[in-house]
């Protein structure tokens, strides 16, 4: 199996360079990176944590397409050439590895962190939403995002404007939107409205498509589209 | 974010285009249908009986019309899961209709 590898560093030429790697059974594309650092070439540079498909840390674009490198199975793959190559829409480190820091400063520019609000104690401490109620069920699916970055590289909006904040913030901001403890809605809301926001997503979904989590970051931002409007129209969004 | 070295996919690198996936052609077709709808309506309005042209009008309206229907039912709460589905049944339904409308020769 030749992998065709991404390599770039601070002063060097982009170029893609190429690795003969023996397949075997059961080999992700994971393994397959680890072998030839330890083997043929120590100088490539990737980032990896857990290796079970729970962190996130590996995302990449393996053949075209956004995956964590460590559930990619080569046996998996078109067969021939398999392509490696850094998470787009991020600041290149080095090789493979990207600096995540967007996805922070997205967040904070949508002001995506929770802000306590009247109904965030209960008297008897933090408020606590049971797991089986209406308000918990509407937001099951967003709060399982790790952050890996898989849906921002895949956005064609985020590539084409840069004030565009992107799925993952979006998608947080949903959860946070839903959230009755939370007390920055309002806030929240007026900067959605602004044209660089809910009005920028194209619906194209490749978020949804990539996400390892299975995580619909489309449908978060169509469901804050259709709460925005109702606003408009002076309807209290449930 | 754009002063460092960031990759993004270009529209003339091949391998940006690779593994597009459905919501992006479907985007994509509907636009390049109604950038073709223009030119297509200025040709009718100066000859309204060229038959190739009517062609390419009922084609086109349709392809824009159906891939629009399939964004609205998104937007209005039709879960993105099945934007896939939305998108095979727009472009069956399109051949089905122009099928249907063709053959009907309405004058």
């Amino acid at each position: 199996m030749v992998l065709k590898v991404f390599r770039w560093g601070p002063g060097t030429r982009e170029r893609a360079q190429k690795y003969w790697v023996k397949a075997r059974q059961g080999m992700t594309v994971l393994d397959a990176l680890v072998e030839v650092q330890r083997g043929s070439d120590p100088t490539l540079a990737f980032r990896y944590a857990c290796r079970v498909g729970m962190c996130g840390s590996c995302g990449m674009v393996i053949n075209g397409r956004e995956r964590w490198a460590c559930r990619t199975l080569l046996s998996g793959l078109a067969r021939g050439v398999v392509t490696v190559r850094p998470l787009y829409n991020f600041p290149l480190i080095r090789d493979l590895v990207v600096d995540m820091a967007p996805i922070k400063s997205q967040m904070l520019a949508m002001k995506a962190v929770f802000v306590p609000g009247r109904r965030a104690t209960d008297g008897g401490g933090f408020a606590q939403i049971g797991s089986n109620t209406r308000e918990r069920r509407a937001v099951d699916g967003a709060v399982e995002c790790i952050g890996c970055g898989m849906c921002v590289s895949a956005c064609t909006m985020v590539g084409h404007d840069a004030r565009f904040p992107g799925p993952a913030a979006l998608n947080r901001v949903f959860s946070l939107q839903r959230d009755s403890r939370d007390g920055a809605h309002a806030e929240r809301s007026v900067a959605l409205l602004s044209e660089d926001v809910l009005a920028r997503c194209h619906g194209q979904a490749n978020c949804t498509d990539v996400c390892p989590m299975e995580i619909s970051p489309t449908d978060s931002i169509l469901a804050l589209r259709r709460r925005a409007v109702l606003r408009l129209f002076g309807i209290a969004p449930r | 974010m754009r002063d460092r070295k960031t990759l993004r996919r270009r529209i003339g690198s091949a391998e940006a285009w690779r593994d597009t996936k459905a919501g992006m052609w479907a985007w994509l077709l509907q636009r390049v249908a109604a950038v073709g709808l223009v030119a297509v309506i200025a040709l009718h309005l100066k000859d309204p009986f060229l038959r190739t042209v009517q062609a390419a009008l009922l084609a086109l309206v349709l392809l824009h019309g159906l891939l629009g229907i399939r964004a609205i039912l998104l937007d209005f709460g039709l879960p993105a899961r099945w934007h896939r589905l939305l998108f095979l049944l727009a472009l069956l339904g399109g051949v089905a209709a122009f099928a249907f409308f063709w053959r009907w020769r309405w004058y």
